[in-house]
């Protein structure tokens, strides 16, 4: 049985991937086609099926998702102001993914880890390399409208606001995460 | 070169919001509350028109002129493609 913490942060990540799949497939379906608009669709079709994993993750634990009103990118728009073309898009997704591979990482590197959440963080990890890997390279193929520097810029401004998004929520849920946070500074 | 009237019907068919409640001065957040749906209408306006907008040239707008305006000055050259 999932502890309430877990079950929180748990759900927190399964809101994070359903706010992520909506996000991109409304994009897609704004945006021409096209390689951007192929590999977004692919995507978002990921997001949403790491929704699913957690909600039967979260139900072989013997529990029920709980909704919650915030996800972690609200919080970033908030932080880093809303992306106006498909280069910031791809740019605040780049380092949101970078957290989020950093976070299940850390999360399965945890001792003791209910073997169901293990392969739950696995099965997802995998899937989030190919996200860096596409939006990477569209980010380099970018550059020729943007120019370097900018994409650069504006990929350091983003993890700025990352940096600041995760302490925030780190800062609020400091109880919930505890035992992440420890993970972390152990490691 | 980009024609205001023809960025503001785009908008309205997008937002499907009615060009008489598009008034020049109108808020954008008082049109649009969800965010996200803002930032679909910018790059819909910039694929639509062949603009290219950055965070910053948005920072200001407010209004629907402010967003036409933006469109319109931020037109694609054949020079930058």
């Amino acid at each position: 049985m999932v502890d309430e913490n877990e079950l929180w942060i748990l759900s927190f990540y399964r809101t994070s991937e359903i706010s992520g799949a909506l996000f991109f497939g409304r994009l897609a379906r704004t945006m021409k086609p096209g390689e951007i608009q192929r590999d977004m669709t692919k995507h978002f079709s990921d997001e949403s099926m790491h929704a699913w994993y957690w909600t039967a993750c979260i139900e072989k634990l013997g529990a029920h998702a709980l909704k919650l009103e915030q996800s972690y990118q609200d919080q970033y728009l908030a932080a880093a102001g809303l992306p106006v073309n498909i280069m910031e898009v791809l740019a605040i997704t780049q380092v949101f993914e970078k957290r989020v591979i950093g976070q299940y990482s850390l999360h399965s590197s945890l001792p003791g880890l209910d073997p169901e959440i293990q392969a739950t963080l696995r099965k997802i990890m995998q899937d989030e390399k190919w996200h860096i890997e596409w939006i990477r390279d569209a980010l380099k193929g970018l550059e020729s409208d943007y120019g370097k520097e900018r994409v650069e810029t504006t990929l350091k401004r983003f993890g700025e606001a990352d940096l600041e998004v995760y302490r925030k929520t780190t800062d609020e849920h400091t109880e919930r995460l505890q035992e992440l946070i420890n993970g972390g500074r152990r490691r | 070169m980009i024609d205001p009237q023809a960025v503001k019907a785009k908008m309205g068919a997008f937002l499907k919001i009615p060009l008489e409640r598009l008034q020049d001065n109108a808020t954008l957040s008082d049109l649009v509350h969800d965010s996200f749906l803002l930032v679909q209408l910018a790059i819909e306006l910039q694929e639509e028109f062949n603009a290219r907008l950055v965070q910053e040239d948005l920072k200001d707008v407010r209004t629907v002129h402010d967003l036409i305006h933006q469109v319109v000055t931020h037109e694609i050259s054949a020079d930058d493609e």
